[in-house]
C-alpha cells in the first residue's frame, strides 16, 4: 500500500473573527479563532481565506502568530484589491471559511543558530512567527530586520537589545520582538524616527560586516517581502556565502496543489521546473528562485 | 447528516459501463493527479463518481509563465499551459499511487499533433486507468488543443486516432469556442466517441490598465466559474440532442457550485456533472451536492439519478 503522508494535513474550518484592527497605510491585523489551524501552524505557512461569498477565489495570507492554547491565529495584511477590501469589512463575531495551515514552513538549520530574519511590508508576518518559534528553541539567536514604506503596524520604541555594528540612527525596534528578547531593528526610506534610512539589505550589510568570520559562518538568512526585496536579499546572501530561504507569493486558486496556478520557476539539478507556491512552497531556497546574474 | 454516495445507491450511475458511485466528477486541471485534495481533512475521492486527472502529453511540459490564474467577476481565468510530467511518468509513477477502490480515475489526453494524441492514448490504454478523456479544447497552448477542437474535421481526425489506440471508454471534451458544437459532437460520435465533456473553458482576457498589459502570462486564458454556467447549460442541451438517440452520456460542466446547478445540468441532458472551480473555495462541496440531489430524487419520486437526465421540457 502506498504511503500517503500528505493526506489530512490541511484543516477546513469556520474561523471566527476575534478582532480586526486598522493601521495606517491600509494595513489590518486580523485575529481569528481557528483551533485546528492554530494547533498545527508553523512559521512560513499560510491560510487560504474565503474573504467574501461573492468572490470565486480564496485569498492566501501568511500567518503572523499562532496560539495553540488559545486556538487563535493572527494575520497582517494590506488592503490592495477586492478580496482584501471585503475582508477588511469583517467584524468580530463573523465567521470566515479558512483552509490551513498550508505549505512548506521555514526549515532553520541548527548548525547556523544566528538566524537573520528580514521582513518587508506585508512580508513581516512570517518573520514575527519565525522569531517566536526560534526564541523558544535553543540554540537559535534570531536577529530581525523589518522594513516598511508605510507606517509600521505597531508603535516604535527604543531598542532594548544592543547590536554591534549598526548605524546609530537604527535605534527603534518592534516592541513585541523586544519583549520576546529578540533583537531587531527597523528600516525605511520614509524617514520614520529611529529607523535606518535605506533598504533592509543595507542594514543587513552593516550587521554582517561587523561579525567576525566564525560568527558569520553561523548565519542563515530568512526573508519575506516584495519580490525586488527578496531578489536583493538573495543577492546579499550569495555575496556573503550564506544559505537563504525566501517565502514567495503568487496569485493562487486552489491553494492545495490541485490547479498548478501559483507556480514559480525554479532551478533543479534536472533543469528548470515549475513549482507550486502553495504546497511546494511558499518557502524556497533563495538560490533556486533567484539566479546569479 | 450529509448523505454519502456509498449509502445512497440512487446516486450511482453506469457511465460507459463504468460504475460511478455518484454522478459527480472532479474535473481535469482542478485536482492535479488525483491526490492533491486529499490534503484537506474531510475530503474524499469516494464522494465522487470519478476524478479526471491533469492533462497529459507525450513529453513533459513546463507550462506557461505566471501569472496563470486571475479572479474575474463570478469566475476566474486560467492559463496553466498543460504543465505535466509526461505520460510515461504518469503511468509508471503516479497511477500506482492512486487508490482505485475510492473512485474511477479518468486520464486526460492532450497533444500538439494527431500522432501525439494517438500515442498518449495508447500508453494510457496499457494502464489501470478507467477511461480516457480527450482534450481537443485546451485554450491555453499555442498548438493543438482548441486549434483541433474548433475544427470539425480535425476533431474527428483526433478522435479516430485515439479510438484506434484504445478500447477504454473515450470521452471527448468539447470546446465552447466554436459555432457548431452539435455538429462537432456528431462528427466525433461517428469517429468513435463514447461520451462527451461539455464544456471546456471560454477564452478570455484580463487587462492591467496601469501597466497596459494582460494580467495572465499567456495573455489569454480560459474562463470558468458561475459566469459561464448559462452558456454551458445551453451547450449541454445542444449536444444532448445529438447524443440522445445513441445513448451517449455527457459530463455536463461549467460553473456548477451547488446542488441546484448540478440538477440543472442533469435536466439539460447530462448523465454526470463536473465540479471544478467551485472546489477552490469549497473543497467539501461534493457531499452537499450529493445530498441535494438525493433530496430532489425523494421529493420528485424518482428512483435513480439517471431518470433525471434530459428531462427538460421546452417552452
Amino acid at each position: 500500500m502506498t504511503d500517503r503522508p500528505h493526506r489530512d494535513t490541511i484543516a477546513l474550518e469556520d474561523a471566527r473573527v476575534l478582532s480586526q484592527d486598522a493601521y495606517p497605510g491600509d494595513q489590518r491585523i486580523l485575529r481569528l479563532a481557528a483551533p485546528a489551524c492554530a494547533r498545527d501552524a508553523r512559521p512560513g505557512q499560510f491560510v487560504h481565506l474565503r474573504c467574501d461569498p461573492r468572490l470565486a477565489l480564496r485569498r492566501p495570507l501568511s500567518i503572523m502568530r499562532a496560539d495553540p492554547d488559545a486556538g487563535s491565529i493572527e494575520l497582517l495584511y494590506k488592503v490592495v484589491g477586492e478580496g482584501t477590501r471585503l475582508l477588511a469589512t469583517r467584524r468580530p463575531g463573523e465567521t470566515l471559511s479558512l483552509l490551513g495551515p498550508i505549505g512548506q514552513p521555514f526549515a532553520p538549520h541548527a548548525e547556523r543558530p544566528r538566524a537573520l530574519l528580514i521582513g518587508g511590508g506585508v512580508g513581516l508576518p512570517p518573520m514575527v512567527f519565525l522569531a517566536d518559534a526560534l526564541r523558544r528553541a535553543p540554540p537559535w539567536r534570531p536577529f530581525a530586520i523589518l522594513g516598511s514604506e508605510v507606517p509600521f503596524p505597531f508603535d516604535l520604541q527604543p531598542a532594548r537589545h544592543p547590536i554591534a555594528g549598526l548605524p546609530a540612527e537604527a535605534s527603534a525596534a518592534m516592541p513585541l520582538l523586544d519583549d520576546w528578547g529578540v533583537p531587531n531593528r527597523l528600516a525605511s526610506r520614509q524617514g520614520y524616527p529611529g529607523c535606518f534610512s535605506g533598504y533592509v539589505t543595507d542594514l543587513a550589510e552593516h550587521w554582517l560586516a561587523a561579525l567576525d568570520e566564525a560568527a558569520r559562518a553561523e548565519v542563515e538568512v530568512f526573508a519575506c517581502g516584495p519580490h525586488p526585496m527578496l531578489a536583493a536579499v538573495a543577492d546579499l546572501a550569495r555575496r556573503w556565502g550564506l544559505p537563504c530561504q525566501v517565502s514567495l507569493e503568487e496569485y493562487m486558486a486552489c491553494g492545495v496543489g490541485g490547479c498548478a496556478g501559483c507556480v514559480v520557476e525554479v532551478r533543479t539539478p534536472d533543469g528548470p521546473a515549475m513549482k507550486r507556491v502553495c504546497v511546494d512552497g511558499p518557502v524556497f531556497a533563495a538560490e533556486q528562485v533567484f539566479f546569479a546574474a | 447528516m450529509m448523505t454519502s454516495p456509498a449509502t445512497d445507491p440512487r446516486l450511482a450511475i453506469d457511465f460507459c459501463g463504468l460504475a460511478f458511485a455518484s454522478p459527480l466528477v472532479l474535473l481535469s486541471g482542478c485536482v492535479g493527479f488525483g491526490e492533491e485534495y486529499t490534503r484537506v481533512r474531510g475530503f474524499s475521492n469516494r464522494d465522487v463518481g470519478a476524478v479526471c486527472l491533469k492533462g497529459t502529453t507525450l513529453a513533459p511540459r513546463l507550462g506557461n509563465q505566471p501569472h496563470r490564474v486571475f479572479e474575474t467577476p463570478c469566475g476566474m481565468l486560467n492559463a496553466i499551459g498543460l504543465q505535466n510530467p509526461g505520460v510515461d511518468h504518469v503511468v509508471e509513477r503516479i497511477l500506482p499511487g492512486l487508490d482505485f477502490a475510492e473512485t474511477r480515475f479518468i486520464a486526460n489526453v492532450s497533444g500538439s499533433t494527431v500522432e501525439e494524441y494517438h500515442e498518449v492514448t495508447r500508453r494510457f490504454d496499457d494502464s489501470p486507468i478507467d477511461a480516457i478523456e480527450v482534450n481537443i479544447s485546451c485554450p491555453n497552448v499555442k498548438e493543438g488543443g482548441v486549434a483541433f477542437g474548433n475544427d470539425i474535421a480535425m476533431s474527428a481526425q483526433v478522435v479516430t486516432a485515439c479510438r484506434q489506440a484504445t478500447r477504454k471508454p473515450l470521452i471527448i471534451k468539447l470546446s465552447p469556442n466554436q459555432t457548431d458544437i452539435a455538429g462537432n459532437a456528431r462528427a466525433c460520435l461517428e469517429a468513435g466517441a463514447d461520451a462527451f465533456s461539455v464544456i471546456n473553458t471560454l477564452m478570455g482576457m484580463a487587462i492591467d490598465s496601469e501597466r497596459r498589459r494582460p494580467v495572465i502570462g499567456n495573455n489569454q486564458g480560459g474562463l470558468s466559474g458561475p459566469a459561464i454556467k448559462p452558456i454551458a447549460l445551453l451547450k449541454v442541451h445542444q449536444v444532448y440532442q445529438v447524443c440522445r438517440p445513441h445513448g451517449v452520456p455527457i459530463i455536463g460542466q461549467g460553473g456548477v457550485e451547488n446542488g441546484r446547478d448540478a440538477l440543472e445540468f442533469l435536466i439539460a441532458g447530462a448523465s454526470a456533472v463536473g465540479i471544478g472551480t467551485a472546489l477552490f473555495y469549497d473543497p467539501l462541496l461534493c457531499r452537499e451536492i450529493n445530498a441535494t440531489i438525493a433530496d430532489y430524487l425523494t421529493r420528485h419520486g424518482l428512483e435513480r439519478v439517471a431518470d433525471l437526465t434530459g428531462t427538460l421540457c421546452l417552452n
